[in-house]
């Protein structure tokens, strides 16, 4: 491998990269699209839920309960039903989509120190809604659980209002702190998939691909120069995309800028190898970016990043092991906002090896037999 | 030791001085297919070298055997005394190639595109200046140097391809259909620009599909279904191949005349040359009433029948079409051109 041969073919790539009208551009908004995307449409806060509580209790604690909901500014109570048979036909009609069933009796037995439970009932139809407006729920019993305990002096027996709700992952209830940190792989992959599968296929069309290998360039000359100035190109969107991340959308960066880097690194690996197939299944550039969304959808449902991996059928989960994304989402959320560091990350990290491993090594060697045959 | 050695060695220094290519027994198969089967020819230096055949016959995938991108399934390839196989890299530097997509990067300037070329093949900085003067002038492209590659005519680009692949001043150019989709006059140009390569002692290896090119090479090799038919001089190919006589039949509606006289299996080929049409009458003396007794009470007029020279395109729709007719003998007659052999091939 000769620098300068490689420094050559970087240039001539920055040269085409500057003319090239369609991709220049689209460089630079698909992280502000993205980071716009996920911080304020997918990622922002469910607010303003059209809520029916059915207080059966008619006590000084069930209607502290459902002011508490009424002031946490998530939920709106739109009504007031008597019975729960009321609640079906106002879901049916999408009057609320949460409904908060006090049971009759609740302050007596909380009295009589017996746990309690308030069944909070969400329209399924939007799962994302749902699992949130849970989340709030569970938060909202839990504080009012706090100062319980608070007024009664502690009392470790004392009984509490349990939520029949699932628990959420995302503490803070920010959908968007979990959106942002995963951005910067999503972006990495993107860039990296799609315009290297581009850049090689444009190539092979215009014919210039064959004309490399009739040069004294080796493989990995071409390779390394075709490859290094897109890495630089993403290492820039992801930086933007951290910076605006933790500056303009909050989203505190606990961890460690080590950790960070060190699985995006490896994720590029992987990153590189699928765009090396990509280049290498397709002809032309319209196949390559067939390729490229067979590649991406799968990537943006199963990795965990919109849906929660928990929240899959059973059936599916095993499935999402096979994503790489899946391992460096881990690590980003958990470094970022809890700063988990190698110790808590090891196998996420071998996993992301492994897949760097794999995936960069046989996209190689496809490379090298597809030149050669 | 020292004796096995040197025997091959001197071989070598011997065939070094007039051959700029040696293939023996050159093969390749990709799975079942046998795109090249076991050809052998020699190239001397400083020849144009012509080396047709029709569309898939296996004219690109013996370039790039030849020039070392793809390995041979068997047989042997030395390349101005280097072995292909053993020393692509070697080879590599030394030889030049333009493909028919003329390979230059669209979106850089007529300079960058010199410039990155030089740099491929190390030219330093006094070098670099002398070739592009050099280049330049050839192309004609003296005052376009900051102009994009995209923007220039189809000539331009071509002469320019052909300064970018002979930057490092080869001792072999392989040119794979240089010519395909540029106008007449500019084809003209280019092969002056050839023949002055060839001039100063530089092999020249061409592929073309246009026949009236290979009147211009020194040497012809026909391939066809990657097997060699014919190999020789544009004289020799035409005595030696070329038995039969060639009759130029001018008629009012070519086209359809066309049709009539080949379903009227009265001649050995019957086939389209520009505005007129080409009849071999095999070694028949009288083809000419024959034409005119099948053309005339179908309504045709008859403007003019003469008897022609045999071209090389004469020759290689000749040995074509012997090649199916034999190849279809010996599969075992009828029926054998639906064998799997035949039918992929790509023609």
């Amino acid at each position: 491998m000769r620098m300068k041969r490689v420094r050559l073919l970087m240039w001539k790539e920055f040269l085409q990269l500057r003319r090239d009208r369609l991709l220049l551009p689209l460089l630079f908004i698909m992280p502000m699209l993205y980071l716009i995307m996920f911080g304020y449409v997918v990622g922002s806060d469910v607010r303003n839920l059209p809520t029916a509580i059915v207080d059966q209790d008619r006590t000084e604690t069930s209607r502290s309960i459902a002011d508490a909901f009424e002031n946490s500014g998530y939920f709106i109570i739109e009504e007031r039903p008597l019975s729960e048979d009321a609640v079906q036909p106002l879901m049916d009609g999408n009057r609320v989509q949460v409904a908060v069933l006090i049971p009759p009796g609740l302050e007596a037995d909380l009295e009589r120190n017996e746990q309690v439970a308030v069944a909070i009932v969400v329209d399924g139809s939007d799962s994302k809604t749902a699992s949130v407006a849970s989340g709030y729920a569970q938060q909202i019993l839990g504080d009012l659980n706090a100062k319980r305990l608070e007024d009664l002096g502690f009392d470790p027996d004392t009984a509490t209002i349990d939520a029949r709700v699932r628990v959420l992952f995302n503490p803070s209830l920010r959908s968007v702190n979990a959106m942002i940190p995963g951005l910067a792989a999503l972006i990495l992959m993107l860039s990296i998939t799609a315009i290297m599968g581009q850049a090689v296929v444009r190539e092979r069309e215009r014919g210039t691909l064959e004309q490399m290998f009739v040069t004294p360039i080796t493989r990995a000359e071409y390779l390394v120069g075709k490859i290094a100035p897109y890495v630089v190109v993403a290492a820039i969107q992801v930086t933007v995309a951290m910076v605006i991340g933790a500056y303009w959308f909050r989203v505190p960066f606990n961890g460690s800028v080590l950790v960070v880097g060190l699985g995006l690194f490896l994720f590029l690996f992987t990153a590189i190898g699928q765009g090396i197939f990509v280049s290498m299944v397709s002809r032309t550039r319209h196949q390559a970016q067939q390729a490229t969304m067979f590649i991406m959808i799968p990537t943006m449902v199963l990795s965990g990043y919109i849906f929660p991996i928990e929240s899959m059928p059973e059936t599916i989960q095993p499935l999402t092991y096979a994503i790489p994304l899946r391992y460096i989402l881990v690590i980003l959320r958990s470094n970022w906002m809890k700063g988990a560091g190698f110790e808590a990350l090891w196998p996420q990290f071998a996993a992301m090896a492994a897949f760097s491993v794999v995936v960069f090594g046989l996209a190689l060697s496809r490379f090298h037999k597809r030149l050669s045959d | 030791m020292a004796l096995l050695r040197k025997k091959p060695a001197e071989e070598a220094t011997v065939s070094d001085e007039d051959v700029a290519v040696s293939v023996l027994g050159l093969t390749k198969r990709f799975g079942d297919f046998t795109a090249v089967d076991a050809i052998d020819f020699d190239v001397r230096r400083g020849e144009i070298f012509g080396f047709l055949g029709p569309n898939g016959s296996g004219k690109t995938t013996t370039i790039r055997m030849l020039c070392g991108v793809i390995v041979p399934t068997e047989g042997t390839a030395t390349i101005l005394g280097t072995d292909v196989v053993r020393e692509p890299e070697e080879i590599r530097r030394h030889i030049g190639y333009m493909s028919q997509k003329f390979s230059l990067f669209q979106d850089l300037t007529v300079d960058e595109n010199l410039r990155f070329y030089a740099g491929v093949y190390g030219l330093d900085e006094d070098a670099f200046a002398q070739r592009r003067a050099y280049i330049l002038e050839m192309a004609d492209l003296v005052g376009r140097e900051k102009e994009l590659t995209a923007n220039l005519s189809v000539g331009w680009k071509q002469r320019l391809a052909l300064g970018c692949a002979t930057i490092h001043e080869p001792d072999l150019i392989f040119l794979d259909e240089p010519t395909s989709g540029v106008d007449p006059t500019a084809r003209r140009h280019f092969w002056d620009l050839l023949y002055d390569l060839a001039a100063n002692g530089v092999t020249l290896f061409v592929t073309t599909h246009y026949m009236d090119e290979a009147a211009h090479c020194n040497r012809l090799a026909f391939i066809y279904r990657g097997r060699l038919a014919a190999i020789g001089t544009p004289a020799q190919i035409k005595q030696q191949q070329m038995p039969d006589s060639i009759l130029e039949v001018e008629v009012d509606d070519p086209e359809r005349a066309l049709e009539v006289l080949d379903s009227s299996h009265a001649f050995v080929e019957v086939y389209a040359s520009g505005t007129a049409l080409h009849v071999n009458v095999g070694r028949a003396l009288a083809g000419a009433e024959a034409i005119r007794e099948v053309l005339e009470p179908a309504g045709f007029k008859v403007l003019r029948i003469e008897r022609v020279a045999p071209t090389v395109e004469d020759v290689f729709v000749h040995l074509v079409t012997a090649e199916e007719t034999s190849s279809a003998e010996d599969a075992g007659g009828p029926g054998s051109g639906d064998s799997p052999q035949s039918s992929d091939q790509p023609l």
